[in-house]
């Protein structure tokens, strides 16, 4: 945390002029303070401040005009823009087992429903629930077909392999249970009164059979694989609901990468990061930036066959950013790049590459498994302690 | 001692199986497993009676019908065989008879373990906990030492001589210290621990229907069985005397708390007509909240609502609830209950 002032006297013992724009407001106040600085330091600098009526412990020291372009890192923010998980995970089969059991226990340790509460006498919802009872032998609607007070009542564990805790069975008694069925279909068998057809072991049979006039519409459950997982769509946000996925983009290079483009003006983390969302996919994403620092940061130094190669890059003034236009297009030798990776969370909305100002070619929405797979190991080594499991 | 080697060699010899029948019965069991996987582990294993037992064949699989065997029995079991009640007292660790775990189903203690993993527990892990950290960390710039802060318990300065060792004074503006506020990582961010609801009428004073009311309400809406409390002391302008069964208490751990505030948050909150949000006043400086619903918004959570016409009219209560977070500050409880989704409107009072 405290890197110690060791850090901020070599930025200036190095660079030329001490500038907002080659530190932090912070170090820049401790460092233009002269009556603080020892004598060792002073003589460290290769430059003085340029600016005569350059006052120590100003809050905005004028901008510099150095004679030879500046050495610095290029500044990158990134938002690492995710949507969280929208659905629970899967049970695994022995939380199933577990729960099913549990719930089975219960049945037997609980005190025995209480009907009348629930039920007028009489209504037909008493006689709906009477006519279920005796197929399902519990109230619990999701625990398949236990008696817990009866003689069977010791057979409260199910044989391997049987489907009752399973998300499906559950989800299929429920619906029937909501339609008015019974859990299992009763055996059909021969019945005197009833012309042949009738319910297995009760003789009055016309009185609890639901007659198929009115057909209770009762909407499913969604399914949790959804098209876009089927069709394996990349670019959807409803492909992989249980995980996390996150956004990135192809860009001019060919690479994949969270969206980053440079810091200007006197922007901050945060308002750079929002920018780059509206410059890279337009301005229908309803996103939230968590907090003000970033989570992350990777680090790359421009090398050619080992030894620093420094590229020449002009900076312009961004038109989102009013502070960048305080200066006209100035150059700047950067020896590599610092990304900083800012948190976002998506809440609906659709990135459009077609409004992309970086030349970025397409977008992605992947998980963690899939962003490994698609960015390169470096960067991966920066970026994984990031990304959420789910 | 020779015959002793020879028994003891017969036997091993007929309990030591050759690895072929080993890796079959791995092999029909490992499931999963690709049969050069389970040569390896069954070479790295030492041969165990355990392992030579064989599994149950399929057709055994297919047979077993415990229920089908029971019904076919004609006799009567011996109940002492199969019937097993737990002791009742604690006889010390040397008795014979020594009670089970409360996790136990035969125990006397045991309750139904969870049902089930409830969405808002695994929302809170794998969503929230992470956002709360990248909100609530405090940036040091490098180069800067971080404030400190002045002695909490203050020592006597001054001329006086009696000032040494005399006990530290308390903080300026009164004697209460507040809890301390450990910053916030990833093994410390603050987690909903437990959820009070309370009910207290005064139609209970009258009738004791009123209190029976509230109790089967209070059950019906959290799942869990209500306390009653008596009153400690008797006030006349109130009507109640010492002893009296006023009120009662629910109080929700674990999966309990967590299915009572997502049908809050999702169900109850919702429906709530006029209703601006918990006070931001509300906290009692420790991290946590506490707000409360009137008999009408009580009758909004689903339990109450599907037998709505069961309970005597009127007699169905308002309710205080309060939440209990890990947090040691109002501000950093607050947090956490925004992220759940509860809102807050007006001053906020730390």
């Amino acid at each position: 945390m405290n890197a110690g002032q060791k850090s901020a006297r070599r930025i200036a013992a190095s660079n030329g002029p001490i500038t907002r724009d080659t530190v932090c407001v912070s170090c820049l106040h401790r460092l233009t303070q002269p009556s603080r600085r020892p004598a060792s330091t002073a003589a460290a600098l290769a430059d003085p401040p340029s600016t005569p009526t350059q006052q120590p412990g100003h809050p905005n020291p004028p901008v510099s005009t150095a004679k030879s372009p500046r050495k610095a890192y290029q500044l990158l923010a990134s938002p690492v823009l995710s949507r969280p998980p929208l659905l629970t995970r899967d049970l695994t089969s022995f939380e199933k087992a577990y729960y099913l059991y549990q719930k089975r226990l219960n049945e037997r340790l609980a005190l025995p429903f209480t009907r009348y509460f629930y039920y007028k006498k009489g209504t037909p919802g008493d006689v709906e629930w009477k006519r279920k009872i005796k197929v399902r032998k519990t109230p619990a609607r999701d625990i398949g077909i236990y008696a817990a007070y009866g003689d069977e009542g010791w057979n409260d564990e199910v044989l391997v392999g049987d489907p009752t805790a399973e998300r499906e069975s559950v989800v299929e008694a429920l619906v029937r249970d909501a339609e008015g069925k019974a859990i299992i279909d009763e055996e059909v068998v021969g019945d005197a009164e009833k012309e042949g057809l009738g319910a297995a072991g009760d003789a009055k049979t016309g009185e609890g059979q639901r007659r198929d006039l009115t057909k209770v519409e009762v909407e499913r459950p969604v399914d949790r694989v959804t098209e876009a997982d089927k069709a394996n769509d990349l670019r959807s946000l409803s492909r992989k609901m249980d995980r996390t996925l996150y956004l990135l983009v192809k860009n001019r290079e060919g690479r994949w990468r969270f969206p980053q483009d440079r810091v200007y003006g006197r922007e901050n983390l945060h308002q750079a990061v929002e920018r780059i969302l509206v410059q890279g996919f337009g301005i229908d994403m309803n996103t939230w930036i968590v907090g003000n620092h970033p989570i992350g940061h990777h680090q790359m130094k421009y090398t050619s066959g080992g030894a620093p190669a420094p590229r020449l890059a002009k900076i312009s003034p961004n038109r989102l950013v009013s502070t960048s236009r305080d200066r006209v297009e100035y150059e700047q030798e950067e020896y590599g790049e610092k990304v900083f990776f800012m948190k976002g969370r998506m809440m609906t909305g659709q990135a459009d590459i077609a409004k992309n100002e970086y030349g970025d070619s397409e977008f992605r929405w992947l998980v963690k498994e899939e962003v490994e797979q698609a960015v390169t190991g470096g960067y991966w080594k920066s970026v994984k302690d990031m990304l959420a499991e789910r | 001692m020779a015959l002793l080697q020879e028994v003891t060699s017969s036997f091993l010899r007929r309990f030591r199986a050759p690895p072929a029948s080993l890796h079959r019965i791995w092999a029909s069991q490992c499931r999963h497993a690709s049969t050069e996987a389970v040569a390896q582990e069954t070479d790295e294993l030492e041969v165990s009676s355990f392992l030579q037992a064989e599994g149950p064949t399929q057709q055994a699989i297919e047979r077993f019908d415990p229920a089908g065997v029971a019904k076919r029995r004609n006799r009567r079991l011996p109940p002492s065989r199969y019937q097993f009640r737990s002791p009742r007292y604690y006889r010390g660790p040397l008795h014979p008879h020594q009670p089970p775990r409360p996790s136990e189903p035969s125990s006397r203690e045991f309750a139904p373990g969870p049902f089930s993993l409830p969405r808002l527990e695994q929302t809170y892990h794998d969503t929230l906990a992470s956002d709360y950290m990248v909100l609530a960390y405090a940036h040091l710039p490098p180069g800067q030492t971080a404030f400190k802060k002045g002695d909490r318990l203050r020592r006597w300065e001054g001329d006086s001589p009696y000032f040494k060792n005399r006990p530290l004074r308390g903080p300026r503006g009164g004697d209460t210290l507040r809890l301390l506020r450990k910053p916030v990582t990833f093994r410390n961010v603050p987690q909903l621990q437990r959820v009070t609801v309370h009910t207290m009428s005064s139609d209970a004073i009258n009738s004791g229907a009123a209190l029976h009311v509230s109790g089967m309400v209070l059950q019906a809406i959290t799942n869990v069985r209500a306390e009653a409390h008596e009153v400690k002391k008797s006030v006349a302008g109130f009507g109640v005397r010492a002893g009296m069964y006023l009120s009662l208490t629910c109080e929700l751990k674990g999966e309990d708390m967590y299915h009572f505030l997502s049908k809050l948050v999702d169900v109850v909150m919702p429906k709530m007509k006029d209703w601006p949000g918990v006070k931001g006043s509300s906290g009692d400086f420790s991290g946590n909240i506490a707000l409360g619903l009137k008999a009408d918004e009580v009758a909004l959570f689903p339990e109450v609502e599907v037998n709505y016409d069961m309970y005597p009219p009127k007699l169905i209560p308002g309710c205080h609830i309060t939440i209990h977070t890990t947090a040691t500050t109002d501000q950093d409880a607050r947090l956490l209950l925004t992220q759940i989704g509860i809102p807050f409107f007006g001053k906020l009072v730390n």
